[in-house]
Formats: C-alpha cells, sequence, structure tokens
C-alpha cells in the first residue's frame, strides 16, 4: 500500500516538473508563433522572418469554418508565445479555445484594427460580418502593424528589424492589390461574374470590382438547399456566364450540380479551376504563401472569364 | 411563392428532377427496410450502422486519396457491416444485451471514425473537405452518375426483398420455428443486416450518417399504424419515405438556405405524427372516440337500468327525480342530465323537470338492458370456463358490448338451466 | 418426398451435454422413446426441459452427444419433427393474419421463394379446423387471445404433418376450452401412430394426460410408462425437498 502511495507521488511530481521544465524553455530561444490559418502564418513569418518560429494548425484544404482542434493543436497552443488568429468569428469552432488561452497568453485576432466600416456587414445591426478579409489585400495589408506591434511587445530588442521587414512587406502588398486591380479590369464586363462554392469572396468582389455569388453562405457550416442551386443555375444560365470556380477547401460536388444543372438547359459552364479561398496551397505549389495564392487565384479567374 | 410553387411542379429544373428522384428513390427503398429492421425490435441497428459507416469512408479515403462514390461506398460499406458482426459477437457472449451492444459499438466506431475525419484534416493532401459531408448529407448536390448508384441499389433491394419476402417475414416473427424447418437462419439474418447496410449506404450522400438512421425507422414505424398485414406496412412505409423525400425536396425549392435532407427527415416525422394520431382504430384521436362513444353509451344505459329499479323500488312511479337517480349511480347530476338529455334525443326518454320519464321504448330498452345484466353475471359467476372467448373484462363494461346473438345464447342457456331470467336476485347491488 | 426412416425409434438421445458458457444445464442424457407414445417432460423451473426439446432440434448447440430420429440424425430427418415453440417466445403484435401463420408450417415444403399455392392454403384450413379456428382464418393475430394463440401454434404444426412432434409448454395460460381441445388433439395424434413430446408444467394432469413421462432435473431422473416411473420416489428426486410441490406431487401419485 504504502509503496504505491509512494510511486503515485513520484509520477504526479515527475510530470509537474516537466511541464514546467518545458514552459520554461522557449525563453530563451525564439519566439513560438502559432496561427490559425496558413494565411496568418505567411503573415507572421513575413514581419518576423528568422527571429521567430511559426506554426499554423491549418494546413492546405482545410476548412477554419468547421476547423476543431485535437489534442495535439491544443499543446502547441499551450507551449506558444504568442497565438495570432483571424478573429470575426472565422474559426468558429475554436472560440471557446482563443478565451481559455487568453487569460495566460498573448492571444491576438489580427483584424483587430480594421475599422468597422470597411468590414461588409452580413446581417441589419452590423453585429456579424464577412470574416474573409484576406481577399482584400488592401485589408490585409492592414494586418501587418497589428502582428508587427505584438511582436515587438514581446521581442523589443528587434523592435527596428520587424518594423523595417513590415516596411517591406506593406511595400509588396500594396504591388500586389494594384496588379489584381488591373487583371480583373481585363475582364470584358458582361463576364466579370465570379461564381464560386461559397460566399467567401465578398472582399474580392468589392475591392476589385467583380460580381461574386456562392452557393454556400458564409459558413460551410450552413446547408444549401435546391432552392440555393436552382437559383444560382439561373444566374448562369441568364448572364451565359463562361465559368465557375471549386474551392480548395470545400468539396466540389456543389459546383458539379450546378454545373449539370446548366447543363440541362442547354448552356456549357466549365469548372475554371480550383480557387483558394480558405487555405493556401500545398507546399511547393507555389500557391503556399499569401502572395502566390492571391497570384494563382487572379490568374485562374482571368483566364477562365476573359 | 406561388411562382417557386409553380416552377417546381412544372419540373423544368434539372437539379430539382435529380433532387426529386433521387431522395424518393433512397427514402423508399431504407422505409422498406426498416421495417424488418423495426419489426425485429432493431431499430437501433440502423442507427448504429449509419454511424459505424463513417470509420469506412475516411479508411477509403485514405487508402485511395480520391473522394469518388464507389471507393467510399464501398469503405462505408465494410465498415458498417463490420460494425454490425461486433455487435452480434458482443451479444453473443450474453454478458451484454443488444441495446447495450449497439450503443457501444455504436459510439467507438463514430468515435473512431471522428478520430479519423480530424487526422485527415491535418494531412497536407488539400483535397481532403467534404468527407465530413458525410455526416450530415448534401441532398441539393445530387448528381446523375449519384442517381445510378441508388437507383441500381434501390432496385437491387427491392428485388431481394420481394423474391425472400416470405422467407424474411418468418426469419422476423419467429427465428426459431424457422430454423426448424432447416432454413438457415444465420445466413438470412446477415443478409438482412446487409441489405440494411446497403440501404444505408444509399442514402449516406444526400441525408448523411446521422440522419439516415431516421429515414429507415420514422417511415416504417409511422405505417404501422396503418395495417395489420405486414406486405401492406412495407408498402405504406415506402410511400411514406417516398413521400417524405418528395416534401423535402419541394420544401427546399421555395427558399433560400433550406437544406434538403434535414427537411426530408423532418417531414417523415410529420408524418409519423399525422399517423399517430389520425390513423383509423390505432391511432389516438380513434382510440379516444371509441372510447368516448363507449362511455356515453354505459352512461346512458346505466341510466335507464337505474331509472327502471327506482321506479320498481317507489312501486312503480313513473317519473324519477335527478337527485334519486344521482344518487343511486353514483354520478353527478350533470352527469346525469346529459345522459338524460341524449336518451331524449334518441326518443328513449322525456323530460319533465325535475324528474325524468321513460317512453314506452325506453321502458322495453330499460327492461332488456337489466335482463341482459343479471344474464351476464350469472354466466360469469356460474359458467364463465366453458365459452371463455367471451369473456374479456368483467360484467360492468362488457356487457354494452355484447352483440345480439350472445345474449340470445345465455337466455337459451339459463332456460335450460331452469332459472328464469330476471327472477333471481343481482349477485351485487346495482 | 420424406427420407425414408432407418428404424422405428422415434427419438433416441444418447449421451447429450448442454452448457451455456461452460455451465452445464442438461448433463449426460440418455433416453429412447418409443413411437406412438404421449410424453409428459416435467421438472422444476431451469431443469432444462425447453433447453432439451431446442437441443433436439438444433436450436442450441451441443456440447457432447448425438440425437437419432427414426435411427437418421435429425439434420436429415427435419420434415419428421414438428416443433411448437412457447407462446411468449414471439411478438403477436405482429402484422399477420392467422392463416398466414399456419401456412408458415408449409415453407419447408414450398422451399426458396415460391409463393403457397392453393394446395397448400387447403392444408393450412384443414389444419385450422382441426384445432377450430377456422373462423379466424383472417384474423390479426394481436386480436386472440392466450389460448386461441396456442390453437395457432397447433395449428401451424399440424400443418407440418409430421411423424413426431415437440410441443414447449403448449398447456401453460389457456383456457379450459383450449385445454380439452389439445388433449383431444394429442389423442387423435396418438391414434394415428404418431408420437408426442411435451413440456407439462402441470403435475396433477400428468396422468390423465400423457402415458409415458421424462422426470428431468438437469439430468434424467426417471423415464418410462407412467404407471411404472411416476412415483413418490421419483418425484422426490426431480423436485428435490420442494414441500409443496411434493405434496401436490403426492396427489398425483396416489392417483395413477
Amino acid at each position: 500500500m504504502k509503496s504505491v502511495a509512494v510511486l503515485t507521488i513520484l509520477i504526479l511530481g515527475l510530470s509537474l516538473v516537466s511541464c514546467s521544465t518545458k514552459q520554461d524553455s522557449n525563453q530563451d530561444s525564439k519566439l513560438y508563433v502559432v496561427t490559425t490559418t496558413g494565411m496568418i502564418g505567411d503573415l507572421a513569418r513575413n514581419v518576423g522572418r528568422e527571429l521567430i518560429t511559426v506554426e499554423s494548425l491549418m494546413g492546405p484544404g482545410v476548412d477554419p469554418h468547421l476547423y476543431k482542434a485535437s489534442q495535439g493543436d491544443i499543446g502547441k497552443l499551450s507551449k506558444s508565445d504568442v497565438i495570432f488568429y483571424n478573429g470575426l468569428h472565422l474559426e468558429g469552432k475554436m472560440v471557446d479555445i482563443f478565451e481559455k488561452m487568453s487569460r495566460q497568453k498573448t492571444v491576438v485576432p489580427v483584424s483587430r484594427d480594421i475599422d468597422r466600416k470597411k468590414l461588409r456587414a452580413l446581417d441589419a445591426n452590423k453585429s456579424i460580418v464577412d470574416p474573409h478579409i484576406w481577399f482584400d489585400v488592401s485589408l490585409w495589408r492592414e494586418t501587418i502593424p497589428v502582428v508587427q506591434g505584438v511582436l515587438t511587445e514581446k521581442n523589443p530588442q528587434h523592435a527596428q528589424a520587424f518594423r523595417e521587414n513590415a516596411q517591406r512587406y506593406s511595400e509588396k502588398l500594396d504591388s500586389l492589390y494594384h496588379w489584381v486591380k488591373f487583371e480583373i479590369a481585363q475582364i470584358p464586363k458582361p463576364q466579370r461574374v465570379l461564381i464560386t462554392a461559397h460566399d467567401a469572396f465578398g472582399y474580392f468582389g468589392l475591392a476589385y470590382e467583380i460580381e461574386v455569388h456562392g452557393l454556400q453562405g458564409i459558413s460551410t457550416v450552413a446547408e444549401y438547399g435546391v432552392n440555393d442551386v436552382t437559383n444560382l443555375v439561373d444566374l448562369i444560365v441568364g448572364r451565359g456566364i463562361k465559368a465557375a470556380f471549386v474551392e480548395t477547401s470545400v468539396p466540389q460536388r456543389s459546383i458539379e450540380a450546378v454545373v449539370a444543372g446548366c447543363r440541362a438547359r442547354g448552356h456549357e459552364v466549365k469548372i475554371g479551376g480550383s480557387l483558394y479561398s480558405d487555405a493556401m496551397g500545398q507546399p511547393g505549389s507555389g500557391a503556399d504563401n499569401y502572395i502566390g495564392m492571391v497570384t494563382a487565384n487572379v490568374n485562374t479567374i482571368v483566364s477562365a472569364l476573359k | 411563392m406561388a411562382d417557386q410553387i409553380a416552377r417546381f411542379f412544372s419540373f423544368q429544373d434539372a437539379n430539382v428532377r435529380y433532387v426529386l428522384f433521387g431522395s424518393v428513390i433512397l427514402s423508399a427503398a431504407a422505409a422498406v427496410l426498416g421495417s424488418f429492421a423495426v419489426l425485429r425490435k432493431r431499430s437501433l441497428l440502423g442507427d448504429a450502422l449509419a454511424h459505424a459507416a463513417l470509420p469506412g469512408v475516411c479508411v477509403a479515403f485514405m487508402l485511395t486519396g480520391t473522394k469518388s462514390i464507389l471507393p467510399l461506398l464501398i469503405g462505408a460499406t465494410v465498415s458498417g457491416v463490420l460494425g454490425v458482426l461486433m455487435i452480434q459477437a458482443v451479444t453473443a457472449s450474453g454478458k451484454i444485451k443488444s441495446d447495450a451492444a449497439i450503443g457501444i459499438v455504436l459510439s467507438v466506431f463514430f468515435g473512431a471514425g471522428i478520430v479519423l475525419l480530424t487526422h485527415i484534416q491535418k494531412q497536407p493532401l488539400g483535397n481532403q473537405s467534404g468527407l465530413d459531408k458525410f455526416l450530415f448529407g448534401q441532398a441539393a448536390a445530387m448528381l446523375p452518375k449519384d442517381l445510378l448508384v441508388m437507383g441500381m441499389i434501390s432496385f437491387f433491394l427491392l428485388v431481394v426483398i420481394l423474391l425472400l419476402f416470405k422467407e424474411f417475414r418468418l426469419l422476423t416473427f419467429d427465428p426459431d420455428f424457422f430454423a426448424t424447418l432447416g432454413f438457415p437462419v444465420a445466413f438470412l439474418d446477415l443478409l438482412l443486416m446487409a441489405l440494411i447496410v446497403l440501404a444505408v449506404m444509399a442514402g449516406l450522400q444526400a441525408v448523411g450518417v446521422i440522419l439516415m438512421a431516421a429515414m429507415l425507422i420514422t417511415p416504417a414505424v409511422a405505417a404501422k399504424f396503418w395495417t395489420n398485414r405486414l406486405s401492406a406496412m412495407i408498402a405504406v412505409a415506402g410511400i411514406i419515405g417516398a413521400v417524405a423525400g418528395f416534401f423535402g425536396t419541394f420544401l427546399s425549392s421555395l427558399a433560400p438556405r433550406i437544406p434538403t435532407g434535414p427537411v426530408m427527415v423532418l417531414s417523415a416525422t410529420f408524418f409519423l405524427i399525422l399517423s399517430a394520431l389520425l390513423a383509423p382504430q390505432k391511432g389516438v384521436v380513434a382510440k379516444w372516440r371509441l372510447h368516448m362513444r363507449n362511455k356515453r353509451r354505459m352512461a346512458q344505459e346505466h341510466f335507464l337500468r337505474g331509472w327502471l329499479e327506482i321506479s320498481k323500488q317507489n312501486s312503480g312511479h313513473d317519473r324519477v327525480e335527478v337527485g334519486e337517480l344521482a344518487t343511486h349511480l353514483r354520478l353527478s347530476r350533470q352527469a346525469i342530465e346529459k345522459a338524460g338529455r341524449r336518451l331524449m334525443r334518441q326518443g328513449l326518454v322525456s323530460i319533465q323537470p325535475p324528474c325524468f320519464a321513460l317512453t314506452e321504448v325506453g321502458r322495453q330498452k330499460a327492461t332488456r338492458l337489466i335482463k341482459t345484466h343479471r344474464l351476464w353475471e350469472y354466466y360469469l359467476i356460474h359458467r364463465a370456463q366453458i365459452d371463455p372467448d367471451h369473456v374479456h373484462r368483467d360484467a360492468d363494461e362488457v356487457e354494452h358490448i355484447l352483440p345480439p346473438h350472445v345474449i340470445s345464447e345465455l337466455e337459451k342457456i339459463v332456460e335450460t338451466e331452469g332459472v328464469g331470467s330476471g327472477k333471481f336476485a343481482s349477485a351485487h347491488p346495482t | 418426398m420424406k427420407i425414408e426412416k432407418a428404424n422405428d425409434i422415434p427419438l433416441e438421445i444418447h449421451d447429450m451435454t448442454i452448457a451455456y458458457h461452460k455451465k452445464p444445464v442438461l448433463w449426460d442424457v440418455d433416453l429412447i422413446v418409443p413411437e406412438g407414445k404421449l410424453v409428459g417432460i416435467v421438472g422444476p423451473n431451469g431443469a432444462g426441459k425447453s433447453t432439451l426439446i431446442k437441443a433436439v432440434m438444433g436450436l442450441i448447440p451441443k456440447a457432447s452427444g448425438w440425437i437419432k430420429v427414426y435411427g437418421k440424425p435429425y439434420e436429415e430427418m427435419r420434415s419428421w419433427v414438428g416443433y411448437v415453440p412457447q407462446r411468449e417466445s414471439v411478438d403477436w403484435d405482429f402484422p399477420i393474419n392467422v392463416r398466414e401463420v399456419v401456412l408458415m408450417g408449409l415453407y419447408g415444403k414450398i422451399g426458396w421463394v415460391k409463393r403457397p399455392d392453393k394446395a397448400h392454403v387447403r392444408i393450412a384450413e384443414e389444419s385450422l379446423e382441426r384445432v377450430d379456428m377456422q373462423a379466424f382464418a383472417k384474423r390479426q393475430i394481436s386480436q386472440l387471445s392466450g389460448g386461441q394463440q396456442q390453437r395457432v401454434f397447433l395449428a401451424r404444426a399440424l400443418a407440418q404433418d409430421s411423424q413426431i412432434y415437440l410441443m414447449d409448454e403448449p398447456f401453460s395460460g389457456v383456457d379450459a376450452a383450449t385445454e380439452k381441445a389439445i388433449i383431444q388433439l394429442l389423442g387423435e395424434l396418438r391414434s394415428r401412430g404418431k408420437t408426442v413430446l411435451v413440456v407439462h408444467h402441470d403435475l396433477q394432469t400428468i396422468p390423465n394426460y400423457f402415458d409415458w413421462v421424462i422426470m428431468l432435473n438437469m439430468r434424467i431422473v426417471a423415464t418410462g410408462p407412467v404407471s411404472q416411473v411416476f412415483t413418490n420416489e421419483n418425484l422426490h428426486r426431480t423436485y428435490g425437498g420442494k414441500l409443496t410441490i411434493l405434496s401436490e406431487a403426492a396427489e398425483a401419485v396416489s392417483r395413477t
């Protein structure tokens, strides 16, 4: 009996010690930043560069609306120095975790400082907004100071480096923004309609003056019905739209159904390509960083619709 | 709204046609198989099967790297069947009952499926989205190639059920007796389970794992209210299922953001509630009306009998006061007055407040009732063992439901026994 | 149509043991039942009476031993054996009518997939007549009384037209009229040379109804003609020291 008690105390004590040592081990090495989406991870990487370590919980093809954190994720979050997430309810199923983590850690939504007026309201009292801010490069650019600020706060000794990195990245995004605007304008006005699987591209449409329609709503959690499918088919056939687009993080079936419906009415709408909507591309695909993702999307859209 | 409705019924939209066809077929097939599951008291099995399919879908995806329907369905079927076999194995040991076994296996498999789903989420594959759609289905996105698969499965199911109808019926009703006839009961049982698995698979893409159980069970349970024959029950179940499928499609075509699968399930449930309430004989409303009718008739007949008895006690007065009747019958004044008024409408009673009087016809009926009541008592007490098929309840109730030919038989018996009707005292007061 | 029999012994069981999860339920059963007898099977609750007949028909696996029907294994002679299960073993709320239940007795002869034809229906109706249930042919079984249900089961077995009948508690919970009808039926069967084994619970009536008895309490205590075997001593050995049962039994014995 006694030996069991002693053993139990030993084991408990050891585990407590090992927990705390893990926490300490991060203080002298690089800042460990954990983000939710890959886009935010890319953002942090561009501001912190070699001075920080970044890990993203959601990889290519992952739907952030539906993503549920695993035990391993919780582990990473607990070990982190800074947690960045999108906010505006994009990571719908992780709200509780952020709340819990924020009691002991620095947990920051990168959308924090964006002027509320620039956000798309989805209801009458502006309480629900569209979270897909990365689709408008100019909006996304406004997250850079937030990241820079938090990193500087955590590691003031690198303030200079962070400032310079942020500046350089902002300039890159500026030119990207103008490039996108130019490209989209190349699409003849009647064809300038973007049909996608879910309503992610609202900001894209607003910023670059292209009409957008999705089959599913703002979040892929919501289900669509037959009416939504036929409405989209009506739109496509009525306007003679050439192409619709699937998304890497949403099942293709929904768009395939729309295509089949159009075909039955004698209108061939092709699947113009796969867009990176809520997640970036595979490593090595060229779309595995924010700028690459935007570029790939725009090229796909323009070549299909022009 | 009106034009949406018109548009639906014009069937001009291909998508509407696809979804309609698919929903109707899958619901009908599921309902037919579900009937057997329900009758075998294995309703929960359909639910377990649907949930147990999840890990199979994930494994199939992990092995093939594609989301095409065939490998996923095969994976789902294998996993579902494994689940069923495991349930049988667990129950066979005897320590765990079948409902616990089903619950356990269901949870374990489903949990494993969720774990696999989460794992797949983390893989840098880039195309894994949509496996979780197997949980809730995407009925609105039915494609012609899906319809082909579903149609073939449903057709196959119906053919097998049709061919082996009498075998499955006896299997469900009395498996022991079935075994003594030399039929391979274990094999047929497994076959039935496999067919249920197949029915679940057919509906997986449309309604999803979680709601599929409802499409199996609900129409079958609803159908049971309407019929006493298995073949009719299956047909009605199939029809209810098909109509639920139709309604799901119809309602979801009327306005945006109405998901087809869940509405199908809600429609089926609606029909179940309707059946439970309105079915003739077995429905709640029907039973209640029968009950009320009997109550009323009993009250009236008690009234008549009581009136005559009181009148006799008062040496043949032809008027009885309401209060007297109330005390005699131990009922309230209102109840007496209500019964009296109804009898008046039938011409058996006349009102001279505060008394009632019997008409000539009323008097005859009252006399007959008293005689019947005494006969019945005598019969129950002395002779019940001879013709028990007519004895269900005690005298006070059943005498009112005796058909006339039984009454005349009783009279004959009593006469041959030499006991004059009406000449012996009642065994109990009133 | 029927397989030929090898000898004239309707039922022979040798060295049969049944075990549920290692615990023996029936132990070392050895018995021979002669032809044309009405055999009562008695024993206390849990003695293995139902188990015995279920094991004969292969519904329960055997740990050891063999069973021969007219000299051949039971599996070959299935059509020679008719079965009347306990009434509680089915759900009488099942959507089916009386005639369809009786027709089930003929499924062995009808075979796979085929439907019963007119001749089969006639056999079913005749079986119903023999138990006086022909008026109920189209009745839903949930609307029947206990005695009527029992008679439907009997009719089903009669439709099988077997040489041996195994009945599990056909007299339990039935009214006097049905009991009389069953006795009459048993007598008829015996006069046609059939052999009937009946699991029975009422010791009082054993001497009246049966000419042969199997006394069972996890093992065969005694088996043989009622007049020889149904003794006080054997009852004591079968039922142990249960006083109330003993006194009933004593009364029954005194009437043999």
